[in-house]
């Protein structure tokens, strides 16, 4: 197809949500009955486009001339490839089966229309940084899905913590844009353009030690989206958001788009750019893995995994395959979907009554300590949960384990070329593979097995059609055999569909990650045997939970709504300004205050008084003349004899 | 009409306040009426200039030009100061804003109550004056104008302000004026050094007095003057903009000229008056660590006069600049890059944490203002297309904000009196529409694609980063102003918007959402700044031709 054919699916992908936005941002709550039904419509349209223009393998380019300065045009570009093509079915699909779910779960808000518009808006933004051609539009609409997402995680602006955790996601995200924009500059003034095309043929002219600091610069924007260590702060925290925006915002599509991203720079990311991102990766991925396995919240250890997926698919870009990493971002988006989908339908079971999703009961209906035994009441929520988790811990003939075992696969081999350290790196990998096992087996028990926890007012009931089928789905595609058809060779179609080559297998890996699998599940399975399995019955601890002496450099589910350090530069700054830059105005002010009563002394003294003087020695000479017309005879004699005396002098000396 | 258009835009004010002041009838209804009606006058015959402006066109446009005063002064040749007025690329993008600001200002005056006629009147002075400055060609000009502008906003702050409006009001015209004073000096040891090339030419002979300039004349008389082939009574002096911007009307051997052997101490003249002129325009843009009259002048003045002092008579420093500063000393501009571009840098960085450090919304957008116009000088700092393009596009997008955003703070003190943050929590309940809309001046101000505080950002840094005269790290720091940006403007909103209703002195009823003139007031706004964020080519094809030309030239 040629480039120009692509016009109308730029058009039709990016206006059909746009306009959706507005219409039902605009049309106010008389659409709220409908509002679900245009967003699921439009996605759905969406998604016929997107697969109609699916051109795998070859590479079609708009470019729109934005604006001229100088001799410089500035150009938005969209591109359409298979990288394009692949994330716009898998967005589009996860994004179809959120807002059908939606229609169900959102059912009682009030402000459903703006819920949907937010959606759309997001999908707006989500499908510019898919279509982007160059890293300036890519900017343009990473912006915008920031913002989007602080609008959906802030949907319940009345209660207090939604609307900050919003603010700290936008902030810390803007950390990390603000490098990713730096970046950007940095490559318009090397190469004078962003443009994927241009940075792939120009690359090489610029020399290796400026590359990687531009592969760094950018890479943090896929620090602050994809929630890496230290800007991870505010994905456990997002999950303050409606749980179908948890499941397609922070699951699957928002924070994949900086994986996203470094696939598509991938041929600017240098060796030790490299070594940055696979150190930075594995950090996440073990500190998320370790957080998940302590936390009580159903969600936010589903957020914690999420964290630490992002952070094997960020050392799987480290290890040089980008591929193995797309490979593990489609998997997790439609498990990692399916588990928080799971979960929605969990927390909607165990929260009394009919009342609003934003009401509040007296206990937190998302705490796992008052679940347990749901699998009788919740039957096909508990298959679909299973079956998601086992997809997540990396068990056999599901997908999870196939990307899994080829990132694990690509770190041995990135480890032989590296040297003996580098095998820390696949180690690590493995460990945290045992981890995400251990906290999901602790999971599904703590849920669907042992005791009944929750309170006598709760009556657990299976959920409607509309939330359990895409469960299903979701669910149904996190089976093996939709990416390969070997259940144990993860180099199926897929991967070679988005362009990878042939690779070396090593015949062991999965062997051993199957070992660690099972023998974490074993060791789950272990500890529910014992009294208090998993210290779930510890009282629960009132209030805030204790802070760690380092909490605040990363901030979790911290109540501070910044990073620390910026207070206290902002505190002395204000401080200083107060004390000392306005201070010295006015000294300088009150100076010459003083200065000015100095002079104005000066003035009356001195200045003043020599005016005086001379008024006085003119009202002396004066005084003077008029004694001398006293009226007195002598003194006209002598006065006219001197003058006489003088005038002769006068005419002598002629 | 066209011949004089430009004078009319400066006159319609004058003649306006100059009704309002001998109206018969004592009714503010007429005063306001008259001062709208005089503002509308004014955007007709913006438009009107506007459609016979050509941006394809590099040079002075719509011209006009008078003799004004003209006195031999024996061997110190003879003084010419002209009436002159024109615009081109540079301030034609800030003539088309001002006079929106200036309007938006009087929809927001509609109820002072408080000596109408008095206040009115000083409006429209200022709004004449205003439009002087950007119209001016003539440095003696524009400096009246420049001069003139602080007398009605002495009195707009000092009558019709807060609490400490006399302390606002001194320190603003103290600051100021010390600034000016900065600047006479470099325009008399400008003016001494600089002819008139054409009307020396028909003084020495060399064209008829009413004979037609030919363009090579100039070059002829300048090479005359470098030969020292005029006698000094020959010499007519000038203020004209285009010939200070032109090294070849220096008089060699004067004080200013391009070969100046004067220093001043180890400092050669030159680059001293280039920073005299810095400062003098560096208090108005303003430049951290000059800015300290803003904050106290903007939490005191009233709505209207914030809007117009943020939203145009800041951008008269960012003009300074550019046509003034760098049009007659660009070697020293090149030379002092770093220094400029390291007290952006610090304006944006430093008024960002200030900013963050406020309890007082007025307060907490006077600071941004502060960093938003650090992107204007490190814009202009770079010397480079991108750079002085960003610094106007940003100019004009700052001026569109911090009007909203004023606009936006009022709204809420006319209810209240009481702009704390912390005094206040879930309006959004309350008050819909006003959350909507401050929310797009939040996110607009805090650089969001597709608003344009997005691409004054954007453009600025791209220039900072293209100059050759720059490190990189300087706008790699001043980066972190976007950054600061998002933590000030969502920390306010979360803190005054989200949550559930509360207020401290618990009147509910006060607070009302807009009402139908408010909302007309900011709704155009809304619409420019989204116009002007998605379509930048609007801006930067006025301005670009001019600032291309104007480098070109350089070289």
């Amino acid at each position: 197809m040629p480039d120009i054919a692509f016009l109308l699916p730029a058009y039709l992908l990016l206006g059909l949500p746009f306009s959706c936005f507005l219409l039902l941002w605009l049309g106010g709550k008389s659409l709220n009955k409908f509002a679900g039904w245009i967003g699921v419509l439009t996605t759905a349209a969406g998604l016929v486009v997107s697969l109609l223009y699916a051109d795998a393998g070859a590479v079609h380019t708009l470019r729109f001339e934005w604006l001229t300065i100088g001799s410089h045009v500035v150009e938005l570009s969209f591109r359409f490839d298979t990288l394009s093509a692949m994330m716009l079915a898998i967005v589009h699909f996860v994004a179809l089966l959120v807002q059908l779910y939606s229609i169900a779960y959102m059912h009682d808000d009030r402000n459903v229309n703006r819920y949907f518009a937010f959606i759309q808006l997001f999908l707006f933004s989500m499908l510019g940084i898919v279509l982007s051609g160059s890293l300036l539009v890519m900017y343009i609409f990473w912006e915008l899905v920031g913002l989007s997402s602080y609008l959906l995680i802030g949907f319940w602006y009345t209660k207090k913590r939604p609307v900050w955790a919003a603010q700290k996601a936008f902030v810390l995200n803007r950390i990390g844009d603000a490098a990713f924009l730096t970046g950007i500059l940095m490559l318009f003034y090397y190469i004078g353009s962003t443009d994927f095309e241009v940075l792939s043929l120009e690359a090489g002219t610029i020399s290796p030690g400026i590359l990687t600091a531009i592969g760094i610069c950018l890479f943090g924007g896929c620090v602050g989206k994809s929630a890496q260590f230290p800007l991870s702060g505010w994905l456990p925290d997002a999950m303050e958001g409606p749980t179908p925006v948890s499941a397609l915002i922070h699951a699957a599509t928002m924070v994949a788009a900086g994986i996203f991203l470094l696939a598509r720079i991938s041929f600017l990311l240098t060796v030790d750019a490299r070594l940055v991102i696979l150190v930075i990766g594995a950090i996440t991925m073990v500190t998320g893995a370790v957080k998940a396995l302590k936390g009580w919240d159903i969600k936010k250890v589903l957020a914690y995994s999420t964290m630490s997926q992002l952070g094997l698919m960020v050392m799987a870009v480290g290890f040089g395959s980008w591929q193995t990493a797309l490979f593990h971002l489609a998997t997790h988006a439609f498990f990692k979907a399916g588990l928080f989908l799971s979960a929605g339908s969990v927390i909607h079971a165990v929260t009394p009554g009919n009342e609003l999703p934003g009401f509040e009961p007296d206990y937190d209906p998302q705490d796992m300590r008052t679940m347990g035994g749901l699998r009788k009441a919740l039957p096909i929520t508990f298959i679909c949960y299973l079956i998601c988790a086992a997809a997540l811990a990396g068990l056999p003939f599901f997908s999870g384990f196939l990307s899994k075992d080829a990132i694990i696969t690509e770190g041995f081999l990135w480890a032989a070329e590296f040297g003996t350290l580098g095998y820390l790196f696949p180690v690590l990998v493995i460990v945290s593979a045992g981890l995400t096992a251990f906290y999901m087996t602790r999971q599904v028990w703590l849920v669907f097995f042992g005791e009944k926890r929750f309170p006598a007012i709760v009556h657990p009931h299976e959920s409607p059609v509309a939330m359990w089928l895409p469960m299903a789905l979701l669910s149904a595609l996190s089976l093996f055999f939709w990416f390969s058809i070997n259940p144990f060779n993860a180099e199926g179609w897929f991967l070679h569909w988005i362009g990878k080559e042939h690779g070396e297998q090593l015949v062991w890996v999965p062997f051993i990650a199957t070992a660690v699998t099972f023998l974490s599940i074993f060791l789950a399975y272990r500890e529910t045997g014992a009294d208090n399995p998993f210290k779930v019955n510890d009282p629960i601890p009132v209030g805030e939970p204790v802070q760690s002496p380092w909490s605040w450099l990363r901030g979790y589910s911290n109540e501070q709504y910044f990073l620390i350090p910026f207070e206290v530069i902002t505190k002395y700054l204000k401080a200083f300004e107060k004390n000392i830059v306005d201070a010295l105005v006015d000294l300088v002010a009150r100076g010459s205050l003083v200065f000015g009563h100095f002079i104005a002394w000066v003035d009356r003294m001195f200045v003043d008084g020599a005016v005086h003087l001379t008024v006085f020695s003119i009202r002396s000479a004066g005084r003077a003349a008029r004694n001398m017309q006293s009226g007195r005879i002598q003194s006209y004699y002598i006065v006219t004899v001197m003058g006489v005396f003088l005038l002769i002098l006068w005419l002598v000396a002629l | 009409m066209i011949d004089h258009i430009l004078t009319f835009l400066i006159a319609i004010p004058l003649l306006g306040a100059a009704a309002i002041a001998f109206w018969p009838v004592d009714s503010q209804h007429n005063f306001r009426l008259i001062a709208a009606v005089a503002l509308l006058l004014e955007v007709v015959v913006t438009v009107v200039s506007y459609l016979s402006f050509n941006s394809q066109d590099a040079a002075l446009q719509l011209s006009e030009a008078r003799d004004w005063i003209t006195l031999p002064i024996g061997s110190l040749g003879v003084v010419s100061i002209d009436y002159a007025l024109a615009v081109d690329g540079i301030s034609f993008p800030l003539v088309l804003l001002a006079v929106v600001v200036l309007l938006v200002g009087v929809v927001s005056s509609w109820n002072v109550n408080h000596k109408p006629r008095a206040y009115f009147a000083l409006y429209l002075l200022l709004s004449g004056s205003v439009m002087g400055c950007f119209l001016a060609q003539d440095f003696f000009l524009f400096y009246l104008f420049f001069e003139f502008m602080l007398l009605p906003m002495y009195f707009l702050i000092g009558l019709w302000g807060g609490p400490r409006r006399e302390y606002a009001a001194l320190k603003f015209f103290i600051y100021t004026f010390l600034g000016s004073l900065l600047i006479l000096i470099v325009m008399i040891g400008l003016y001494l050094s600089v002819i008139d090339p054409v009307e020396t030419a028909r003084m020495v002979g060399l064209i008829g007095p009413d004979d037609a300039v030919h363009p090579d004349m100039i070059p002829q008389i300048q090479q005359w003057l470098f030969d020292g082939k005029i006698a000094p009574e020959q010499l007519i002096h000038t203020f004209r903009f285009t010939y200070l911007a032109d090294q070849g009307n220096y008089i060699p051997g004067s004080i200013l000229s391009a070969a100046s052997e004067f220093f001043i101490g180890n400092i050669p003249v030159r680059l001293l008056a280039f920073w005299f002129l810095f400062i003098g325009f560096a208090v108005k843009l303003p430049v951290a660590p000059l800015h300290t009259w803003l904050p106290d002048a903007h939490v005191e003045a009233p709505t209207p006069i914030s809007v117009v002092l943020a939203g145009i008579l800041l951008k008269i420093g960012g003009y300074g600049f550019i046509r003034i500063v760098d049009g007659f000393f660009p070697a020293e501009a090149l030379y002092s890059a770093i220094p400029l571009a390291i007290l952006g840098m610090i304006s944006i960085v430093y008024g960002g944490f200030n900013a963050l450090g406020q309890s007082d919304l007025k307060k907490m957008i006077a600071y941004s203002s502060v960093s938003h116009m650090g992107f204007v000088l490190l814009g202009i700092a770079a010397f480079t297309p991108e750079g002085f393009n960003g610094a106007i596009y940003q100019m004009v997008s700052h001026g569109i904000l911090s009007a909203m955003l004023f606009l936006l703070t009022g709204v809420l003190y006319d209810r209240t009196h009481d702009r704390r943050i912390d005094h206040y929590r879930g309006l959004i309940t309350v008050m819909p529409k006003y959350t909507v809309i401050t929310g797009i001046a939040f996110f607009a101000s805090l650089g969001l694609p597709g608003f344009s505080g997005f691409v004054g950002e954007l453009f600025t840094l791209m220039g900072a980063f293209q100059s050759d005269a720059l490190p990189v790290w300087i706008p790699a720091i001043s980066t972190l102003g976007i950054v600061l940006a998002a933590g000030y403007f969502l920390w306010t909103y979360q803190r005054m918007f989200f949550s559930s209703f509360w207020y401290k002195n618990a009147t509910t009823q006060v607070l009302t959402d807009l009402t139908r003139r408010e909302t007309l007031m900011l709704v155009p706004l809304v619409i420019l700044t989204i116009l002007i964020g998605i379509l930048p080519g609007l801006l930067f094809d006025l301005s670009g031709p001019t600032i291309q030309a104007w480098l070109e030239g350089m070289k």
